[in-house]
């Protein structure tokens, strides 16, 4: 069963070309000149109702652009697009009671109150009946366990408990396919993890559709099963994320700060890539070998002050599939 | 006094970069709209007025010496900026921190920052505005008033602002002055004779205006202006000045009283 | 309880709770409407104290505007037909009219700013018209000074009789309608245009400027201007065409205007949302 089918979608802005001056800013007042920038050429792709998407990129890829033209918020310039079989931007309202939404950098929460209102406010906005309503509230609280944070201004609580309350205020009117916007930037690793858990076991007990958007690859590897790769409007990956994680996420940095200066380290699979005093920057090749054993060995060697280990961003995997070069649209269908 | 001149010119070169920018300028010819817009709507009230009342003066003023009159408090009023919004942003950025000098130089500071403000607005309204006027109602019968318009315009303004640094020193204590600014605001336009001469008042209430401190502000400059009498003039400044002096020292030592505060606080 | 929409494929385990497809859709709207009223008056009593200060200013505000007509038609006691009961009516609808329109749909104002700022894409992902959604998710504090005032006036200068208080309802009403559509309009502008902000303020005020005023003291050019271009007039004589004895042609006059703009400015608030969902405006949306 399809819950999304996109299909050849393409958006093209124009924009006025900015000069610089006074003198440039009046001429561009009286005689404007603008610059065509295809934000998203041609993708296509379809979701299966359950199905847990992401959708990543680098900046200015246009996943948000898609999510947008997915929520019906922007209408595209070329291609077909239908989420639950409706069209967003023609059957916006009607779509709107079957789809929650989070973005990121906007909330939906009122600022100033504490969520149980924006609960209530919601539930008249959805047109939930009384007693669903409250059963579906209650659930919601216990399985995000924002329970202690419910009569809390939303200007009070931290970032990691407002997006729970977020991701829990989207879900009130039961809706079959939930878009995310980027919802776990800004969020400490721990608070990061958490929300994925939960997201995650929503999706297990209900079967929601997941569509992701993040240029975190700690999202796309714990929280989805699929994964669509975009840079500058266009699909470059379709496929399953341990595919992707297998041919791309090979390498992992890792940050070590010892008690004292190492000596050059031998190891399979591990590339110094920075070194400053006590501060070692590694890279570790994931195909060969492991964090777990690159650490024990070091720790065998060297005392261990502080260690991280990060993935590597989103823009060097997106580099490295066009060294490997998949460029070409891959129609996987997962 | 090093640290005066020091300051200004701080304030001289924050205000030519200032000037700089477009967006500064559109707000002030917006600003600009709303004097027009005020004159026009004046000059059609004591139009109907006097065509009402048949008479060639109301209380001593005659028609186009009220239109100047208003023309005069106008420009004054609209060329003020609130010191209270920019108390507050200091006192909530703790930016006052850094201001935290000797109460005369905080004040000093501020009155040259609000004065060079108010220089350039109050220009642009007189122009504006006397424009208007010779356009619309022709020059004024008698000049003599209007050279003694720098002074009193000079002394008007210093005392707005020591009043309005008193109600601003509140953001010490309270959270939102920019209500009883605004309120304030609201008395100089009533009692303090911007939108009608204090002549027009009741008697009752004239007698008591007459020992405020608001009439120094635009009432004396404009009735200076444009029904000037020589045996008021000394009175009048000397009030000017008197006031500004007791204003002063209140603000200082609302000031000091504020610091201490603060510092108790932890800021 | 499933949905009636045969278009919608249910997945298995999910149910949807929603009343959307059943009768009722109107009764549901006002809810909807009361809820959102609710939320931003317990959004404003959040700051109990700078609640009360605020519409308290407001309220303020408004009496020293009365005691300034009060000095001047105590010297002067008849303006052109105009009276002290008028002018105090006249602040009563005008101040009404202004603080109806704030406090119930109090983003009419900020509309310039939040399509400036792209922040209607929260309202395009609700399902609810967009335009009610936007005007109704706002309410300013200082604006219940207002409508206090408002009523105060009433209570010590209006007409107390069952005509009255019905001619004064609907005054109120035209005041209100006059203000929001007005307003949308000129903020609607920054569709097209980029940041309009400061020039559709700048209108804004320029009407509520000029509906304070008796519109007796304008004669030739500007009491065309303000039956036309910036239509204070039809709000400002009010208190002698609908208050005082009934003027049918007047009356015809403002409500025609009133719907007038009614219409026109929601249709030119959907014209300019689809240019907005087309994303064409300056500079790249986040």
């Amino acid at each position: 069963m399809e819950s999304i089918r996109v299909t050849e979608l393409g958006k093209t802005f124009r924009l006025k070309r900015k000069r610089e001056g006074l003198a440039g800013s009046v001429r561009s007042l009286l005689r404007p000149d603008y610059v065509e920038k295809a934000a998203v050429e041609g993708v296509t792709f379809t979701v299966r109702q359950g199905e847990k998407l992401a959708f990543v990129g680098p900046n200015g890829a246009g996943k948000s652009t898609t999510i947008k033209m997915l929520t019906g918020i922007l209408h595209p310039t070329s291609g077909h697009a239908e989420v639950l079989g409706l069209n967003p931007w023609k059957e916006r309202m009607k779509l709107a009671h079957c789809i929650g939404s989070v973005f990121g950098q906007k909330s939906q929460l009122w600022y100033h109150l504490p969520p149980s209102d924006t609960f209530e406010l919601m539930s008249r906005i959805y047109e939930l009946r009384r007693s669903d309503y409250v059963q579906r509230r209650d659930e919601l609280i216990e399985r995000f366990d924002i329970g202690p944070h419910l009569h809390t201004a939303v200007r009070k609580l931290s970032l990691g408990e407002r997006m729970r309350c977020e991701i829990a205020a989207s879900l009130l009117h039961r809706p079959q396919v939930i878009f995310l916007d980027e919802p776990t930037i800004g969020l400490d690793v721990v608070v990061k993890q958490r929300i994925r858990e939960l997201v995650n076991e929503l999706n297990r007990e209900e079967g929601t559709t997941l569509f992701l958007t993040s240029h975190d690859a700690g999202d796309v590897e714990r929280l989805c099963d699929r994964a669509i790769v975009i840079n500058g409007g266009r699909m470059i990956f379709d496929d399953r994320v341990e595919l992707m994680k297998r041919r791309f996420l090979t390498h992992k940095t890792v940050q070590l700060v010892l008690h004292e200066e190492p000596g050059s380290l031998q190891m399979p699979g591990v590339q110094e890539q920075a070194r400053d005093g006590v501060k070692l920057t590694l890279s570790v090749d994931m195909g060969v070998t492991s964090i777990e054993a690159v650490l024990s060995q070091i720790m065998a060697a060297y005392l261990l002050v502080d260690v991280t280990v990060e993935d590597p961003p989103m823009e060097e995997i997106i580099t490295q599939m066009y060294r490997t070069g998949v460029h070409e649209q891959e129609e996987g269908v997962g | 006094m090093i640290a005066l001149t020091k300051t200004l010119k701080y304030v001289c070169i924050g205000r030519i970069t200032l000037r700089n920018q477009l967006a500064y300028v559109v707000d002030f010819l917006v600003r600009s709209l709303f004097l027009l817009l005020i004159l026009y709507i004046f000059l059609q009230l004591w139009q109907t007025t006097f065509a009402g009342e048949g008479a060639a003066s109301i209380a001593g003023y005659s028609f186009r010496q009220l239109m100047w009159y208003l023309i005069v408090t106008e420009s004054m009023t609209l060329a003020c900026p609130s010191l209270c919004t920019r108390l507050e942003e200091e006192v909530k950025s703790g930016d006052v921190a850094f201001k935290l000098v000797r109460p005369v130089n905080f004040i000093a500071f501020h009155y040259v920052e609000y004065m060079s403000e108010v220089a350039v607005r109050f220009c642009v309204n007189v122009i504006l505005g006397g424009m208007l006027g010779l356009l619309v109602l022709g020059p004024p019968d008698d000049m003599t008033g209007f050279l003694w318009l720098p002074l009193t315009a000079l002394g008007g303004f210093t005392l707005n602002f020591m009043l309005n640094m008193v109600v601003a020193l509140s953001a010490f204590w309270v959270e939102e002055t920019r209500g009883l600014e605004f309120v304030y605001n609201k008395f100089l336009f009533t009692v303090g004779g911007m939108l009608m001469p204090i002549e027009l008042f009741p008697e009752s209430l004239q007698r008591i205006v007459r020992w405020l401190p608001l009439q120094g502000i635009v009432y004396t400059p404009a009735k200076t202006a444009v029904a000037f009498e020589a045996v008021r003039l000394a009175g009048m400044l000397m009030a000017q000045a008197g006031w500004i002096v007791i204003f002063a020292c209140v603000a200082l030592l609302v000031y000091r009283r504020g610091v201490k505060k603060l510092n108790v606080n932890g800021g | 309880m499933l949905m009636e929409d045969k278009s919608l494929q249910s997945a298995p385990n999910v149910t949807v709770i929603s009343e959307y497809a059943m009768p009722g859709k109107y009764k549901r709207l006002l809810l909807f409407v009361f809820a959102c009223w609710k939320a931003n008056l317990l959004g404003a009593m959040e700051f109990r104290l700078s609640f009360v200060l605020t519409a308290g200013m407001m309220l303020i505000n408004n009496v020293v505007w009365i005691v300034f007509w009060g000095l001047y038609f105590r010297r002067f006691p008849v303006v052109n037909g105009w009276e002290l009961t008028d002018v105090m009516m006249l602040w009563a609808v005008s101040a009404g009219g202004f603080g109806l329109m704030a406090t119930l749909f109090g983003n009419s104002m900020r509309v310039a700013s939040l399509i400036a700022g792209g922040q209607l894409d929260v309202y395009l992902a609700q399902p609810k018209p967009v335009l009610l959604h936007v005007l109704i998710s706002r309410m300013s504090v200082s604006a219940i000074g207002d409508v206090a005032f408002a009523l105060l006036v009433y209570v010590f200068f209006g007409n107390h009789s069952l005509s009255g208080l019905l001619k004064f309802g609907l005054a109120l009403v035209i005041a209100a309608l006059l203000f929001i559509f007005f307003t949308l309009i000129v903020n609607c502008l920054a569709f097209w245009l980029g940041n309009t902000e400061g020039l559709s303020f700048q209108l804004f005020n320029a009407l509520l400027t000029f509906t304070t005023y008796p519109t007796g003291i304008f004669r030739g050019l500007g009491k065309l201007i303000l039956y036309t271009v910036v239509p204070a007039g039809f709000i400002s004589y009010l208190p002698i065409g609908l208050l005082r004895h009934l003027e049918p042609v007047f009356l015809l006059g403002a409500v025609g205007v009133t719907a007038l703009l009614t219409a026109g400015g929601i249709a030119l608030f959907y014209t300019g949302l689809r240019r907005y969902a087309s994303g064409n405006r300056m500079g790249l949306r986040s």
